[in-house]
């Protein structure tokens, strides 16, 4: 700490220094007097004697400093001094850094939270996801059955715990107002898998698992809310879904398991699935594939480790379960983070790609900037390195006033990035997983910090390889450097690199855009305008119940139609089911497979899908009549190519309680209504009528020539009147389920056109300062043409036609980008293919059109030079 | 940026000269070039103010200690004094560099036989 105390004591030193300099000259000068030299003499001898003054006491005062830092501290302080002389040059360099930095910042918050943070449990990155494998086509990973599981469970010996679970919904009653919860049947060991703790009683048993026996652990939250957070609600029963059950644990606050946008408020064991109530519990169906697994695994596996393993078990079971398990002789494991963020993973990568072009855009400009001030003050660093400034030393000044210029760009950057996070994230609605958990946090602070860094190695190299071979004499020569300007052919690349970029973010925003456009307008089938859906889970009768609750729907005000479905349409949710179809009978592992939708009576004219062929399902149609399915126009074309559907007879695996499978006649073709948002063809689907499969639990769809959500509390009262004990969910209009399937294509359009806009903004004014600063340049030039005659649209022709030739350079390079843009968005993209010409003519008219606009100031005042005044100038 | 000695002495050579004058009597740095030029006989080009980075060195080391006085001559100046460290400093300097001296003069000495 000895430095410190010098620092203080050093500015003593130095006048020391100096004076006793002054002495030993004055002592000397003297000396030299009385051996009889002249007083000038005497003077020039002392001075010759002791050698150079300046350099000497610097040296002395050299050995007191603690050189590396103070020599940065100086240079700071003296970058900081250049950038005040100039600030036009300082705020327009921090504000496009700024801009740079804040754009990448919050899209890699985004990334970090969403992808690179782990998972919120102990050891997380041991938690492995297992499916089957399908290998049917192109290999695809599907869910797992009970039996599967339980042989997956029994016979590995790769995992600590493997764990099933499932979504359900239930209701909470006998506690104040119905309440419904979001739930997960799952087997015993939940919480040992996921290394956690109930923070009150316990998790679930291994014997728990048996038939009967009804357990939950609830949520912290619901603890909180519904049960005042009383500690001896454990033990306690409770109603739920009507049936007595036992509290035997409450999960520790901010536990959710699996991580989805909603929070989950409560699990249960398998057991409800043993007591499933239809003819063979789904527990023993081998092709009841419903099951999400994971897995801890042991200490010293690897994943690709308990891959074999289970590869080898789902192939014997292959074997032995050819029905069932034949087309999944392999499993598919991943890591739960891929497994969970996988999807999100290529829109965040892309947008973290555009941003960093966004930043090189930035880049670009700065460094130009800096260029400019270089070759302005070629003659300053001309004169230090004339006067023996090291080169070392100029490089690090230089190299020190980038870093200076992008730490306050950086900083600024940083906190736009936290304001404009608070912005964005809504936007992404719940489509991007762990997105309420973005902030910015060390990582990201790091990633920007070092990012800066990296920035100014950018930008700032470009100046220090100027200075590196500085033409001493010609940069001391008055004016010499007004017509040759070594500088000017990399400021001119790399304008014509920022035009490029510019046109690279431009096209693969149009593209982007363009496919939302198709995706928001293409014919849905049906017409979600007016449309209303909700949940209700009735717990008996409910064939009865949801009759008799369509009947009273129908009586309120301003509905035209009512009627069940499940699933709805559009929520990402789908039922696959294979089918034998009668005229050609297949093994079961060979049958086909569609998407099914369980429907009541009116549901097409409630959706406003038509009818083709056929007819709709009526009140007959229930377990007592002929069994009867209506298929869409895809369905079809698809299994029934070149003949009619209509009359055909199929037999899918669907059953209801204890009756087996049912060959069913088709008798209805509808019009292809959307069932999922994301296929860009029509997706096959068959319909059931409800009554002849009542599985639980439809959601009901109102269509109503009122605001939806005004009815609200009409339908609450209606249900409430029916039974008192059934809690109101998911009340949405089927506008909003659209708005929220497209939120994460919204989120890149936004984001991704922002990026372009900004990229283009900063393209513009980059083109524009360049071209500003040659013609301040070319003053002399231009006003010696403009007195040998030149008109002034002549002048302003010289500015355009260089500014185009910019553009039109930078549209020759750009245009291979955004055509490799175009491939790597391909996945991304809707209904338009990778490399649209009309697209990328638009996009390029666009990159001139902006071109023109950065011109026309330059030129404008190019046109006005007055030539008397330039020449004299010189 | 560090002192640059003159090439005819080595490193530390300048330091251990000003250190044994110091040893003999304090003395303030115009007197103690003026010492070493007679004492070697005008044999060593020296260059006065080099004396001055050496000194600030050997302050900052607490080798010497410093005080402003004013002379016999009436003249403000700072008399540069030896420290214990300073002593034993030289001292280990001086016995290295008569080893070095003795190890160089063996070497040459070689050649005469």
């Amino acid at each position: 700490m000895n430095w410190i105390r010098q620092l203080f004591t050093r500015r003593q030193l130095e006048r020391d220094l100096s004076e006793e300099i002054q002495e030993h000259i004055d002592e000397k000068v003297d000396a030299l007097m009385e051996s009889g030299l002249s007083r000038e003499e005497a003077a020039a001898k002392a001075r010759r004697e002791f050698g150079n003054i300046t350099l000497l006491t610097e040296q002395g005062r050299d050995v007191w400093r603690w050189s590396p830092v103070e020599d940065f501290l100086a240079d700071i302080r003296f970058a900081w001094r250049q950038l005040r002389k100039s600030p036009a040059f300082a705020v327009a360099g921090v504000l496009t850094l700024a801009l740079g930095m804040g754009v990448n910042t919050a899209v890699f918050s985004v990334v970090n939270a969403v992808l690179l943070r782990p998972l919120s449990y102990p050891q997380s990155e041991r938690l492995v996801s297992v499916k089957s494998l399908d290998v049917r086509g192109e290999p695809h990973p599907t869910d797992l059955s009970y039996p599967t599981f339980f042989d997956f469970r029994r016979e590995n010996k790769v995992f600590e715990h493997i764990v099933s679970y499932r979504d359900e919904e239930f209701s909470l009653t006998g506690t104040g107002d119905p309440l419904h919860l979001r739930g997960e049947i799952v087997s015993w060991d939940l919480f040992p898998v996921l290394g956690i703790q109930p923070s009150i009683g316990r998790g679930f048993l291994p014997e728990e698992e048996r038939s009967g026996q009804r357990v939950v652990v609830i949520s912290h939250q619901v603890w909180q809310e519904r049960f005042g957070g009383d500690p001896t609600v454990v033990g306690r029963s409770v109603r739920i879904d009507r049936q007595p059950q036992t509290i035997v644990g409450v999960a520790p606050p901010g536990f959710t398991f699996p991580i989805a946008s909603q929070p989950v408020d409560m699990w249960t064991t398998l057991s409800r699935d043993v007591d499933s109530g239809t003819a063979v519990p789904v527990t023993e169906q081998r092709g009841a594939r419903m099951l999400n697994v994971i897995g801890r695994l042991r200490d010293g596996v690897t994943i690709e480790q308990a891959q074999a393993q289970m590869d080898l078990i789902a192939a014997s079971l292959a074997r032995q379960y050819p029905d069932s398990n034949k087309n999944t002789p392999r499993t598919y494991l991943r890591s739960e983070i891929e497994n969970l963020t996988g999807n999100a993973k290529p829109p965040l990568l892309i947008l973290l790609a555009a941003a960093g072009l966004v930043l090189l855009v930035a880049c670009g400009n700065v460094a130009n900037l800096l260029l400019m001030r270089t070759a302005e003050r070629a003659r300053e660093y001309a004169v230090r390195t004339a006067i023996g400034a090291g080169r070392a030393r100029l490089v690090r000044q230089a190299i020190t006033e980038s870093l200076t210029l992008s730490t306050i760009g950086c900083t600024l950057g940083v906190l736009a990035a936290i304001g404009t996070i608070r912005l964005i994230l809504p936007l992404a609605g719940e489509s991007l997983p762990r997105i309420t958990e973005v902030n910015i946090d060390g990582r990201v602070l790091l990633f920007s910090a070092a990012l800066a860094a990296a920035t100014s190695l950018v930008f700032g190299l470009v100046p220090v390889l100027r200075i590196i071979k500085p033409q001493v004499v010609e940069g001391l020569k008055e004016g010499s450097d007004t017509t040759t300007d070594r500088g000017e052919g990399l400021r001119n690349a790399l304008c014509v690199g920022q035009v490029a970029l510019g046109l690279v973010l431009l096209s693969i925003a149009g593209l982007l855009i363009a496919s939302f456009h198709t995706m928001l307008n293409r014919d849905l089938g049906f017409q979600p305008a007016g449309l209303l859906s909700f949940g209700v889970s009735p717990q008996q009768e409910q064939i009865t119940f949801y009759t008799r609750l369509g009947e009273k729907l129908r009586n309120l005000p301003g509905v035209t139609s009512s009627a069940i479905a499940m699933p709805l349409p559009l929520i990402g949710s789908e039922m696959t089911v294979a089918f034998n179809i009668q005229d050609r009978p297949a093994a079961p592992a060979e049958r086909p497979r569609s998407n099914m939708a369980i429907v009541s009576p009116g549901y097409f004219r409630t959706i406003g899908a038509p009818i083709i062929q056929g007819r709709d399902f009526n009140e007959q149609d229930h377990l007592d009549s002929a069994p009867v399915l209506i298929v869409n126009q895809a369905f079809a074309r698809k299994f029934f190519p070149g003949e009619s559907a209509l009359g055909k007879r199929i037999e899918p695996g669907a059953t209801y309680g204890a009756a087996g499978t049912k060959t069913r006649e088709i008798v209805g073709i509808v019009g292809n209504a959307k069932q999922s948002l994301f296929t860009a063809d029509p997706d096959p689907v068959y319909y059931f009528p409800y009554k002849q499969l009542p599985w639980c639990c439809p959601s009901v769809l109102v269509r109503s020539q009122l605001p939806p959500l005004s009815l609200e509390s009409d339908i609450r009262r209606t249900v409430a009147s029916l039974d008192k004990q059934l809690p109101l969910y998911r009340v949405r209009t089927m506008e909003a389920l659209f708005a929220r399937g497209m939120s994460q294509s919204l989120f890149l359009v936004l984001l991704l056109g922002s990026f372009a806009a900004i990229a283009l903004l900063l393209t513009v004014t980059g083109l524009y300062g360049l071209l500003a600063y040659s013609v301040v340049r070319r003053t002399r030039e231009i006003g010696l043409r403009v007195a040998l005659g030149a008109t002034p649209a002549q002048v302003r022709g010289i500015v355009l036609r260089r500014a185009m030739t910019f553009v039109l350079i930078g549209i020759a390079i750009g245009l291979a980008g955004a055509v490799a843009g175009g491939h790597v968005l391909k996945t991304a993209l809707f209904g338009v293919a990778p490399y649209s010409p009309l697209l990328l003519t638009i996009a390029c008219l666009v990159v001139v059109f902006a071109g023109a606009l950065a011109a026309y100031l330059p030129a404008r005042h190019a046109a006005s030079i007055d030539p008397m005044r330039a020449l004299r100038s010189e | 940026m560090r002192t640059k000695d003159r090439k005819d002495l080595f490193p530390g050579a300048l330091e251990m000269m000003i250190l044994q004058t110091l040893k003999r009597q304090p003395l303030h740095g115009y007197a103690l070039v003026q010492h070493i030029k007679q004492t070697s006989r005008d044999l060593l080009q020296i260059e006065e103010g080099s004396l001055y980075p050496a000194l600030q060195r050997m302050l900052k080391e607490g080798w010497v200690k410093a005080n402003w006085t004013v002379s016999g001559s009436g003249r403000r100046v700072r008399v540069y004094e030896l420290t214990p460290a300073g002593g034993k400093h030289l001292e280990r300097e001086v016995s290295d560099f008569e080893r070095m001296l003795e190890g160089i003069r063996l070497v040459l000495s070689l050649g005469k036989l």
